[in-house]
């Protein structure tokens, strides 16, 4: 116990800084890569199968390509190809680029929840198919997805974790943990530290989450 | 798509059959100088060797775990085609594990990288580092130094278009690359405490950032630039002379190792008999277009 | 039953509709084609299509090499997937146990170990557990890790399945005086594991895409292996492109295996 208030006095604030870095890390690529799943989703929907062919291919890469070789291939190969990307909308860009792939795969699901009756209703009012699925079908979809898109969310947060395999300007909580541990004999200490926050953070974003959906959820 | 691309190409393709390197960095280096320089090198009698417990537990393993690199050019790299690695640290090291078990090639090889070194030194994952491992008293604390081998101070490398630095004073504000973990970052801290420093796992990859335009100096040991002035896709040049203190490459070895003594008694040995200079010749001199072999540093 | 969306918003369209859909998709593809040509033409522009460049993958030699890495990359996630189902199993047993001392530990490691990030472990078995005297070997300073992490998702996706199960069978189990032990690994377990399969081979994915982070430990495996023809032969692109290609096979494939198994819960 001594040596974590002794770390917290050395480190306090670079602890507060790591974390406050990781939520922001978590939270600018959730919201990206949730919007850009949720417009992939909507295109797939579309009777177009080159698009439909496409998006496919884009959500099977992304699901499957470890984000340490996306990451790699954003900062180190790209710029050979005249793409300069700083590091941090680097580690943004891979972290929404795969959320945007796992949010698909959840939404597509959460559309498949919603009766096909819905939708035939809809239609014979006179919507429009587009308008069916922005202002029925998808609502309902992204109510009924709420828990596996938490787990996407914590799984996110623990991914940021990625930034301390670049140059990347400031520390979060993984590259402070190596740090110290590369510095100082206080390794066990930090890593105590520095899970207590994961962890809490992510028990914040579950009960947020079990919250939403009790809130939202469609009981049938 | 002109004619004389297509013709390009084409005589490209041809070469690809033939697998002749119509690329390489700098000087390839004289695999046959090389690996005759290593097949001849001496061998301990057994008295040495018992008489150092750490080669004695070598020997009795049977083969030396090496810690080193496979992508530094000058000092350490792997031809994947014939697996082989050569450089100026490798031949050290095949040297090192002939001397103790009578064949250059039974070592076993751990990639580090400069924030790796001590480590796997203090976990017992390797027996040595060769590394181009600078020797600083922080590091001392956690692992032992045999040697110095080797000496080199700092510089500074730019772009072949950057005539705005022109050496270390100028790089005040400016994104300069350095390998984590090395004595680059104090350097900087010291004679460049202005810059905007990134830090990089590998000197392949600061070699890369520098090319790409993340950065527009890399600071490293002077040694390691000088292979680099053709970086491929526009050139590179040394800014200004070598500056700081000479900076001591050393052999790591577990903190407190009787191996200290062993390999430093190993060192003189090759110094003296010239296998030092020659080594220097085949991996560095004849690849930088250098011909004046520096001395050894001294050894304690 | 319940047709899919597609269909029935855009299904048995009137002929001006499909007319209309035949254009947009020919408009479509023409685009995406535009794209394609013009991130082609970005390589070229970079130089990136230069034979110098590629010509390394026409040499069996690489890969050879390549292979090895993927070699180091599949053993450690072999190992891996093996200790987290084990372990996940324990840990799903802790779980469901009524006794309170084996239930709350269980909860609180698998808590614990899901809601730390993989990485962090790794960083820890190297750099902090030497320190406390506990020395392992490279590969397993990456295995362990990954399997730890992966063991705990993998205990919750067991109990997903083993809730799944209808509570007929148990009480059918249980009325025909099977034990307790029996009634769960000759009765429940199976039918728990058939709705499960999918997730699980979705946990083995995500362990073969742990195994990148082999080179913070110095292991080697593909991403190591790329770097050094990377330091030979500076093709960066060609190189870093053909290993992300060769993960996404890798891992596609993995996941087509699973479609072939298991059936989805209800």
């Amino acid at each position: 116990m001594g040596n974590v208030s002794r770390l917290l006095a050395d480190y306090g604030p670079a602890f507060g800084q790591a974390l406050l870095l990781t939520w922001k890390l978590t939270a600018v690529s959730f919201v990206a890569g949730f919007m850009l799943g949720t417009v992939v989703t909507v295109l797939r929907l579309l009777p177009l199968r080159p698009l439909r062919f496409v998006l496919t291919v884009y959500v099977e890469i992304f699901r499957n390509i470890p984000s340490v070789a996306l990451l790699i291939f954003i900062v180190f190969a790209l710029p050979d190809l005249n793409v300069l990307i700083d590091y941090e909308p680097s580690v943004i860009l891979t972290l929404a680029l795969v959320c945007s792939a796992f949010t698909a795969d959840y939404l597509r699901t959460g559309i498949n929840t919603v009766a096909g009756g819905q939708a035939e209703a809809a239609l014979s009012l006179g919507m429009r198919p587009i308008r069916v699925i922005t202002a029925v079908v998808l609502p309902q979809a992204l109510r009924a997805v709420v828990q596996p898109m938490t787990s996407l969310l914590i799984a996110l947060m623990l991914s940021t974790s990625l930034a301390s395999q670049v140059p990347y300007p400031g520390r979060e909580l993984t590259a402070l943990v190596a740090k110290i541990a590369n510095d100082s004999a206080a390794g066990m200490s930090a890593f105590a530290v520095a899970a207590a926050m994961y962890l809490a953070s992510g028990l914040l974003i579950a009960w947020a989450g079990a919250a939403l959906e009790k809130k939202v959820r469609i009981l049938r | 798509m002109s004619i004389q691309s297509i013709l390009k190409s084409t005589v490209v393709a041809l070469a690809i059959v033939t697998g002749a390197p119509l690329f390489a960095q700098g000087t390839p280096i004289n695999t046959a100088a090389f690996d005759t320089l290593v097949a001849q090198g001496p061998v301990a009698d057994a008295a040495t060797i018992a008489s150092s417990t750490w080669a004695s537990k070598i020997k009795q393993a049977g083969k030396l775990r090496l810690g080193g690199t496979q992508t530094s050019n000058l000092f350490s790299l792997l031809n994947e085609k014939d697996g082989k690695i050569r450089g100026f640290d490798a031949s050290l090291a095949q040297l090192i594990t002939r001397y103790i078990l009578g064949d250059g090639s039974k070592f076993q090889f751990t990639q580090v990288n400069s924030s790796t070194r001590e480590q796997v030194l203090i976990n017992d994952q390797v027996d040595i580092v060769l590394a181009t491992y600078s020797i600083n008293p922080a590091r001392a604390e956690k692992i032992s130094f045999a040697g110095p081998y080797y000496t080199s101070q700092a510089g500074v490398l730019v772009k072949s278009n950057n005539k705005a630095i022109q050496s270390y004073n100028d790089l005040a504000g400016k994104k300069t690359a350095t390998q984590a973990g090395s004595t680059g970052p104090a350097i900087l801290a010291q004679f460049a405490p202005k810059a905007s420093v990134q830090e990089f796992q590998t000197h392949q990859e600061a070699l890369d950032a520098l090319r790409q335009g993340r950065v527009d100096a890399y600071v490293t040991d002077h040694t390691l630039l000088l292979n680099v002035l053709s970086l491929g896709t526009g050139d590179a040049q040394l800014a200004g002379a070598p500056f700081g203190a000479q900076d001591p490459y050393g052999v790591g070895l577990p903190k407190g190792s009787d191996g200290v003594a062993f390999i430093n008694a190993f060192l003189k040995k090759i110094e003296a008999d010239g296998t030092w200079a020659k080594l220097w010749t085949v991996s560095i001199g004849q690849r930088t277009g250098s011909t004046a072999v520096p001395t050894p540093p001294a050894l304690p | 039953m319940s047709r899919a969306l597609e269909d029935i918003l855009f299904g048995a369209p009137n002929p001006k509709a499909r007319a209309a859909a035949r254009a947009m998709s020919v408009a479509v593809a023409a685009v995406l084609l535009v794209v394609a040509a013009g991130i082609v033409y970005q390589f070229h522009a970079a130089g990136q299509l230069d034979a110098r460049l590629w010509k390394l993958f026409a040499w069996p030699t690489t890969w050879g090499f390549l292979a090895k890495g993927m070699f180091g990359t599949l053993a450690s996630a072999t190992t891996a997937a093996v200790i987290a189902l084990v372990l996940g199993l324990v840990l799903l047993l802790g779980r469901l146990s009524r006794l309170r001392f084996a239930r709350w530990p269980s909860v609180a490691v698998i808590e614990f170990l899901r809601g730390v990030p993989t990485l962090l472990l790794i960083y820890v078995c190297f750099l902090v557990l030497p320190s406390a005297g506990i020395k392992l070997s490279t590969y397993w300073m990456l295995t362990l890790p990954v399997g730890l992490s992966t063991a705990a998702v993998v205990a919750e996706v067991y109990r997903a399945g083993v809730l799944a199960v209808p509570r007929g069978q148990t009480d059918a189990a249980r009325s025909l005086g099977l034990t307790e032990a029996q009634v769960f690994f000759f009765v429940v377990f199976p039918q728990a594991l058939r709705y499960i399969v999918p997730a699980l081979v979705a946990q083995l994915v995500i362990v073969v895409k742990d195994t990148t982070f082999g080179y913070v430990v110095t292991y080697g495996e593909l991403m190591q292996n790329a770097k050094v023809l990377i330091a030979n032969y500076h093709a960066l692109v060609p190189v870093y492109l053909v290993v992300a290609v060769l993960y996404c096979l890798v891992n596609y494939a993995i996941s087509r295996a699973s479609k072939q198994l298991g059936r989805p819960m209800h």
